[in-house]
Formats: C-alpha cells, sequence, structure tokens
C-alpha cells in the first residue's frame, strides 16, 4: 500500500466544517440504540470544547427510513426536512449538524435535487407553509456530527488521557474504519476524503494513535438495507453482506471498528452475535469478537470517560478484551447497573460468543 | 524567398509535417517544449497490430526530419499576429516571422490517479499500459514478478462521465489486446483477462490481433466494466466486475492489474488556445474549420492542426494527419497567402 | 413518471454492468441492476409493468454504491426508488411476495412517526420479533427506562434529548405534512390493498402480518 498515494486524494476531497454555532437533529436508530453515543456527543463539543451546539424539543426525524423503505412519497420527506430547516432559521443557526448519515445523505440530495429543480423547492415551501405555517431557509454548511469531530479531534487528542495503543505490547491498535454508504457514495465531494477512501474516520484514528486496517470489503455495505433488515423474511441479506465483510478483514486481526453511521455499529455487533450463535465461529480472539464502536464512544475512551457511561454495556459483543489493551479502568461489577447503583439484573449469557 | 512555417510539436505529427515541408522546400522551423523529439513514441515498445518496433518507425521519422531546425526545450513567448504572418517570440530569445503556423501539439495519457476506485498509485500491483509498455522496453517494473493472473482494464478515464471525458480514446483496446499478447509471451503460464465494454477493434488486422490473442494466447475476454479494485492481506488484487453476458458479477484475484489509460488533450492546449487566439470544443481538443472535408485546418487563417491535437488517433492517422496537413499548408502558402492585394477575399472564398 | 428520482437517476444507460458488479444485493438475489435500467431506458411498457409486478425491484438495500461509480452518472439506486414508488402507487407491488412487505414497512414506520416522531422508537422494536438484536437487547428491553436514564437518555421525557416525548404540537405537524404530501393517504391505500389480499387468501390480518413478516422463498437467491 502507498499511503502517500492516499494523501495526494485526502489533499483533494476537503470540505468547509465551520468552527461553532451548530443546529443539531438527532437520529432515530441512535437515540433508541446508542443514546450514550449522543450524549457524549453533546457533553464532548459542548462541555468540555465549550462549542454551541443547540438543540430543539421539537425536532423530528427527517423520515429518511420511512423514505428509503418507499414507505413515504418524496414530497414528504422533503417537506419533513424542510421542516426541519424551519426550526433551525427559527432559532438563528445556519449551520447545520445532524447525527444520522442517512439523514446525512437525504438532507444533500435534497438540497442538490432543489438546486437542479427550483420548482420543485418552490412546492416544497408551499407545502410547509399549508400545513405548518413555517417557513424555512436553507443552511449555509451542513456536516455529519463526525465531520464536527473530525474537525475536532487534535483538540481531543490534546485533552486525550490515552491513545489507541495496546498498553502491553505498545502497538497501536489495528482499527478498522467503516463509513455509512450514505456519506459519501451519492456526493463525494460532500464527504472529507471522497467515496473512495474517506478521511473522516482515518483522521480520527491517526490523530488518536491508532493504525489504519484497509481490507478488500472496506467499502462495501453493511447490509442494512432498511426493508431487508426490517422484513423477517429479509433478514439474509443484511447478515450476509455483514458475514462478507467480517471474512474479508479477518485476516488483518482488528482490534476495533470505528464506524460514522447509526445502523452499522447495531449490524457489525449484532450479526457477530448471530454468526457466532448459528455457527461457532468468532472474529476477535479467544471466542470474543470485534468491537464496533461509534466514534463518539471512541473518542470518549480516549478521553477517559467510563466506558459504562459511554454505552459500552449495551454492544452484544463484549468490549472487556479492548479496554484491557487500551489499559481502561473498568469495575466489572458496575457494568449492568443502572442510575445511582440500581440493580437491573444482567443479560443471559452466550452459547459461543464471549 | 522561402516562407518560414512553425511546427509546434515535435512528436509523430511534427516530424513527419517538418519532414514533408522540408521537402517541398520550405524554411520550417520546429518547436518542442520536452527535451526530446518523438513524442509518446519515443517511449513505446512495439506498435499494433503487427508489432513493429517502435524505435524504427521513430528513427525513420528522425531522419527524414534531418535539416530541419528543431529546438527542444522550447515553448513560446509570445505571438503576434500581423497582417499575414505571424511574429512568434521563442523562449530560447529567437524570433520567428512565420508565415504558416501548425498546431502537433499532441495528446496527455490521463493520470490513472484520478480514477480512484482502482486504486494506481495506492495498490502496488496496479499499473498503467505506459508502464507496461515501458516494462516492456527496460524489461524493469517491480511490481512485476512472474505473475500468475493478470487483468487488463479497458477505457480508464475514457467513456466516463465522472473523470470527464466521454469520448473513446480510440487506441486503447488495440493496445490491451496487444500488451496482452506480449505478457502471455513473457509469461506463458499466466491467466490474462481483459474487462471491456465493447472492443474497438476497426482497423485492418484488429480482429487478427484479437484472434491471435483468443487462440493462439488464450486471453480471456470478459464483457464488464470494472466496478473496483481492492488489495488483500497478501497484497494481491480484489477486481469487482460483473459478466454481462452471464449477468452475474464477478470477483477475480489477480497478481497485477494494467489500467488502459486514456487520451486526453495536451495540457499545452490552454496557453496555445490563449497565445493563437484558437478555439477549443467541449471536449477539450482543438476546433477544426470542417471534421470531415478541412480537418487540418483550424478556423482561423495560416493556423492549420495536425495528429492527436485534434483528437484521438492511431498513429498510421497521425502520420496522414500531417501529410494532410502539409498539403494544405502549400496550397495556403501558393493560392491565398501570396496575393497581399487579395487576401481577405481568397481566405473568404478558399480557407 | 414526474418523479424526480428518475430525472435525476436516467441518463442513458451503456450496459457496462459497473453497477451490478458493485451491487451487495446482485451477490446474494437473483438481481441486476443494469438490466433493470436498460428496461426502463428501452420505454417497453409491457417489460416495465412486469417489473412493477415482480419480486426484482425489491432487492435494492439502497446502499447507493452504484451512484458512485456509473461512467454515465446514471444512478440505478434511484430509480429503482422511483420504479417503486410507481409500483406502490399503481397498486402492483401487493402482487409479489417481496413488494407485499410494504403493507408492514408502511405500517410499523408511518405509525411510528405520527404517533412518536420518530422511524424506529424502542418500546416498539421488541426482543421477540427481532431475536438477532441478542441478549443484551433482550435485558434491555426489561430495563427500558433504567437503562436511558443510564447512558444519559430522555425516554419519553419533556424537554431536548434521546427519545424525549416530542410534543404533540409537533406531531400534529407531521401529520398535516402527511396528509398534504399524499404520505396519509399512501397509508390508507396501501392498509386497503393488504386487507383486500388477505381476505382474498382467506387470512385474519394477525395471520396475514405473520406471513408476509417471514414469508422468503429461496427461488429469490443467486446460487
Amino acid at each position: 500500500m502507498i499511503y502517500e498515494g492516499k494523501q495526494k486524494i485526502w489533499s483533494e476531497y476537503q470540505k468547509e466544517i465551520p468552527d461553532d454555532h451548530y443546529f443539531y437533529v438527532r437520529s432515530c436508530i441512535r437515540q433508541s440504540f446508542f443514546p450514550a453515543s449522543e450524549a457524549t456527543f453533546l457533553d464532548i463539543t459542548r462541555n468540555v470544547l465549550g462549542k454551541d451546539i443547540f438543540e430543539t424539543e421539537h425536532h423530528t426525524t427527517c423520515g429518511g427510513i420511512a423514505y428509503h423503505s418507499d414507505t413515504i412519497p418524496q414530497e414528504t420527506v422533503m417537506t419533513i426536512i424542510a421542516r426541519q430547516f424551519a426550526l433551525m432559521a427559527k432559532h438563528g443557526y445556519e449551520n447545520y449538524v445532524c447525527s444520522c448519515i442517512t439523514s446525512f445523505g437525504l438532507y444533500c440530495e435534497t438540497m442538490e435535487t432543489w438546486r437542479e429543480y427550483p420548482e420543485l423547492e418552490a412546492k416544497i415551501r408551499e407545502n410547509l407553509w399549508k400545513s405548518c405555517k413555517l417557513e424555512f431557509a436553507k443552511p449555509k454548511f451542513l456536516v455529519h456530527a463526525s465531520d464536527l469531530i473530525y474537525k475536532y479531534r487534535n483538540l481531543i487528542a490534546a485533552q486525550a488521557v490515552r491513545k489507541l495503543v495496546n498498553v502491553h505490547t505498545g502497538e497501536p491498535l489495528k482499527v478498522v474504519e467503516h463509513i455509512g454508504c450514505h456519506y459519501s457514495k451519492m456526493f463525494p465531494s460532500k464527504g472529507v476524503g471522497g467515496a473512495e477512501y474517506p478521511y473522516v474516520l482515518v483522521g480520527m484514528i491517526e490523530a488518536w494513535g491508532g493504525e489504519i486496517v484497509d481490507y478488500p470489503e472496506r467499502r462495501h455495505c453493511c447490509g442494512f438495507g432498511f426493508r431487508q433488515y426490517f422484513i423477517k423474511g429479509n433478514r439474509g441479506y443484511s447478515l450476509s453482506n455483514t458475514h462478507k465483510k467480517f471474512e474479508s478483514m479477518e485476516p488483518f486481526k482488528p482490534d476495533l471498528i470505528i464506524t460514522n453511521c447509526p445502523g452499522c455499529p447495531y449490524f457489525l455487533d449484532r450479526w457477530q452475535y448471530v454468526i457466532a450463535e448459528s455457527t461457532g465461529k468468532t472474529y476477535g480472539q479467544d471466542g470474543h469478537g470485534i468491537p464496533a464502536l461509534t466514534y463518539e464512544e471512541v473518542a470518549g475512551l480516549v478521553m477517559g470517560y467510563d466506558p459504562w457511561d459511554l454505552g459500552l454495556q449495551t454492544h452484544q459483543v463484549g468490549v472487556e478484551p479492548l479496554l484491557d489493551k487500551m489499559g481502561v479502568e473498568y469495575d466489572p461489577a458496575k457494568k449492568y447497573l443502572g442510575k445511582d447503583g440500581k440493580d437491573l439484573g444482567s443479560p443471559q449469557p452466550c452459547a459461543c460468543l464471549k | 524567398m522561402k516562407n518560414n512555417i512553425l511546427i509546434i510539436g515535435g512528436g509523430p505529427a511534427g516530424l513527419e509535417a517538418s519532414a514533408q515541408l522540408q521537402r517541398m522546400g520550405y524554411n520550417v522551423i520546429l518547436i518542442e517544449r520536452s527535451a526530446k523529439l518523438g513524442g509518446h513514441l519515443a517511449k513505446w515498445d512495439r506498435l499494433f497490430p503487427d508489432r513493429v518496433p517502435a524505435d524504427e518507425v521513430l528513427g525513420g521519422l528522425l531522419r527524414a526530419a534531418e535539416g530541419v531546425k528543431c529546438f527542444t526545450d522550447t515553448d513560446i513567448r509570445a505571438i503576434n499576429r500581423l497582417e499575414k504572418s505571424y511574429n512568434v517570440r521563442l523562449t530560447n530569445g529567437i524570433t520567428v516571422l512565420s508565415d504558416a503556423v501548425l498546431v502537433a501539439s499532441g495528446f496527455d495519457l490521463f493520470n490513472a490517479v484520478r480514477k480512484e476506485e482502482y486504486g494506481y498509485g495506492i495498490y502496488n500491483q496496479v499499473m498503467t499500459n505506459a508502464d507496461l509498455e515501458a516494462y516492456f522496453k527496460t524489461g524493469n517494473d517491480k511490481r512485476i514478478e512472474n505473475p500468475k493472473k493478470i487483468g487488463f482494464v479497458h477505457c480508464v478515464g475514457s467513456r466516463d462521465e465522472k473523470s470527464g471525458c466521454r469520448s473513446c480514446s480510440k487506441v486503447c483496446c488495440a493496445t490491451a489486446v496487444k500488451q496482452a499478447i506480449e505478457i502471455k509471451q513473457a509469461f506463458p503460464q499466466a491467466e490474462v483477462f481483459c474487462f471491456y465494454m465493447d472492443l474497438r477493434l476497426f482497423g485492418r488486422h484488429y480482429e487478427d490481433l484479437y484472434l491471435e490473442a483468443q487462440k493462439e494466447y488464450g486471453v480471456r475476454f470478459i464483457r464488464g466494466r470494472v466496478a473496483e479494485v481492492s488489495e488483500n492481506y497478501d497484497g494481491t488484487l480484489l477486481v469487482k466486475a460483473e459478466d454481462t453476458v452471464a449477468s452475474k458479477p464477478l470477483k477475480v484475484t489477480l497478481d497485477l492489474l494494467v489500467l488502459m489509460s486514456g487520451m486526453r488533450p495536451s495540457a499545452s492546449v490552454k496557453e496555445l488556445g490563449e497565445h493563437l487566439g484558437m478555439m477549443v470544443e467541449e471536449d477539450g481538443y482543438f476546433s477544426v474549420r470542417s471534421g470531415i472535408s478541412a480537418g487540418q485546418r483550424s478556423p482561423q487563417p495560416g493556423i492549420f492542426l495536425a495528429g492527436a491535437a485534434t483528437g484521438p488517433k492511431t498513429l498510421p492517422e497521425t502520420l496522414a494527419d500531417a501529410r494532410a496537413a502539409a498539403m494544405e499548408i502549400e496550397r495556403y502558402l501558393t493560392e491565398i497567402f501570396p496575393d497581399a492585394r487579395n487576401y481577405k477575399q481568397l481566405v473568404k472564398e478558399r480557407w | 413518471m414526474q418523479d424526480y428520482r428518475l430525472k435525476e437517476g436516467l441518463n442513458a444507460c451503456i450496459n457496462c454492468g459497473t453497477c451490478t458488479a458493485i451491487c451487495p444485493a446482485a451477490e446474494f438475489y437473483r438481481y441486476d441492476p443494469r438490466r433493470i435500467v436498460d428496461i426502463v431506458q428501452s420505454k417497453d411498457d409491457g417489460e416495465i409493468e412486469k417489473l412493477l409486478r415482480s419480486d426484482t425491484i425489491w432487492y435494492c438495500g439502497e446502499c447507493m454504491s452504484c451512484v458512485t461509480r456509473c461512467p454515465r452518472k446514471n444512478a440505478a439506486g434511484l430509480i429503482i426508488m422511483s420504479l417503486r414508488n410507481l409500483s406502490i402507487e399503481l397498486g402492483y407491488f401487493i402482487d409479489s411476495e417481496k413488494g407485499r412487505q410494504q403493507y408492514l414497512l408502511t405500517k410499523d414506520l408511518c405509525s411510528n412517526i405520527l404517533d412518536y416522531g420518530y422511524c424506529v422508537y424502542p418500546r416498539r422494536f421488541d426482543y421477540a420479533g427481532h431475536p438477532e438484536s441478542g441478549r443484551v437487547w433482550e435485558w434491555e428491553g426489561k430495563h427500558l427506562d433504567d437503562v436511558f436514564e443510564r447512558l444519559g437518555g430522555n425516554l419519553d421525557g419533556s424537554g431536548p434529548g434521546a427519545m424525549r416525548r416530542i410534543p404533540q404540537e409537533d406531531l400534529d405537524q407531521l401529520k398535516a405534512i402527511f396528509d398534504i404530501t399524499g404520505a396519509s393517504d399512501r397509508m390508507e391505500a396501501v392498509r386497503k390493498a393488504g386487507e383486500r389480499k388477505a381476505a382474498e387468501w382467506g387470512m385474519t390480518k394477525e395471520e396475514f402480518e405473520a406471513k408476509i413478516y417471514t414469508d422468503s422463498s429461496p427461488k429469490h437467491l443467486n446460487h
């Protein structure tokens, strides 16, 4: 691999990411499955780095999942998006940051379609007024939450208490980075680093001391496929695609997977469980899996947050081997406790996956 | 008094035209911006379809052009159009008053790095047609060490809106078939695959070359454009394409991949176009007076064109183009140019 | 067709196969996006209608990998979306096993949006219907409020936060948007089509839903 070749490409796909003053919208899947990641995002950006990241309780889903499951017409999803933009304008912001990758792709697609077909934008304006008596302004800058953490990666590195390094061997951790398809596949110029060699997560890993793993199926979709997962009869599609990725990354022996999409860490995590329980195969060491973490979880780990505050206990693949490699101090007894030490029992153990 | 003719570009078109014009008795000045004459031809090993050695052809062109004033490492500093002639200041300090200018600026090879999904410059075992030709000439390339499975990717940077070139580069299919045969000759045990969208083998003997590649050398032709190239743990390449004939996606592991980089208008077009006030079409090549009947005349009187400056061409087409340009120049300099009084009228009627 | 996704998605296809080469669905299903784009391009109404009634257009996972690579700047993924849209508008989706699933998807996802303002709502994501979500989610599902509190969420709470209760006035606005843009009409049409089909098969609604949730013929797969 010729690293300089990638650097040349990265230098061509730079994206302007404003430093501060963002209107923040959440992700349906991350709120459900990774609420601590979103909480960590806000904690790091607001409390640690002092940025103005504004959230209103009145914002909703962008409708992306329903749109990509073909359950709502394009005009509906565009009007919902226009409503979100109206809330942004109402609160005096022009920088928009979204937590979900499908949202990000959809916002880009919507604005590009409006740019090419102004009559559609006019129609949506009319729709929004008729339905909600709201007027919208398009954001001046639209970024994904991982773009922001990428932008702040050196600030985070400066405050980090540890690196993505195996403290026992001194070697950097081998990290697989997985980019959500809707980040840059439709509009490569809207993603940091483009579509072929995206840099948004690589930049974070490099800043935090890890080593990137490039493997053949790196760019392959995790297989969410919207309807291909929601309907049980289709789930084989989703599983097969994730399985393909794991088979491909196996020889490189990664320690960790970092992803920036809501669904991907869920699928890369849970399908390892299914593969282990149905075939006995695991991809980590000694019957463990490879932890698939969100970028906020990784940022939190290097900054010294408690793993159970980061929500790592809600991953099916056990994160303890990774924590041990990184030298993170944690209390196993506190893993499944609720707030103030409330006893919530614990999950059933798995037959094969540790 | 002999007319001065300035020829811009010392590749095959420029060399051939200068030899013809010199033979006709004109005073030819040839400038070449690089250090060597011969253009791309100087870098090639053997030419399709009959695998004639390139240096033999180049040798012939250089011998025929002996006596022509050639300035290498020389470019244009400034040009002024006088009433009929061109006052040209060269970067070597010399000024030429030229009665006709022939633009033979040639082509550049598409920079395969820009086709990011093929990994040129990132994955070690990916090379271009130019790299392979250099290997055949010198026998040296660290990527080539007894490869067992080799792939050729047609249309790299051609017929591709995403890399900014809609058109076909004409010569790459024949080159791919030739190079496939040559690499099979070098490594008889290797399996060779050509991934193509269409096979453009239009010239004389080209189809025979294709037949030879299939029958004598067992080259496999797969109708499907390569979508992505990645690198396996052991450094081999994983290539994804669709076998469109069978309607099935396929993945192949290869030891070596050769990208057939296409032709692009020379980077000099922009500057030259500005100096000479020449029009350029949407595809980036110079406009001609008429695509069918006046392909060697630019729309402006006194400026002529030959070779790849007006679009992708094979070598024999380039040489024929250069000879045609010489004839056009002769006609202009005998029928139109000398008549000072009726110059404008004659240009209107006959240019 | 007025669908903007078709306007954006179809320039002119040269059948190079780049889209199929990279498509995750093409690898596992009997699916070839190149052929679908070719059919749409041919404007052969008979073939297109066959497509709209078939399972074929429902294999795509909308990952958009095809869009990145097409040398003619087509977008097979967007074309598929417009075909799906048309199939739903015309009611043909109910004819195919995979198309029929729209009944469940529309019911569940749209009701999540109108009831909660989210596409996915954790209390409606039960372990029983999703055993692959694992033992940890099974546990979490039993302690949802406590886990959310522990992790800094705001499940069904007021004010901002993860999974907050979105105020009714905002949900009303979403409903108004659904009404004005035809989403409510679509929900109704899809529901009716499903109920007709269930009646045609002599099934109760629950039986019908269970069937289309799990049906998966092996004939879909690529061998």
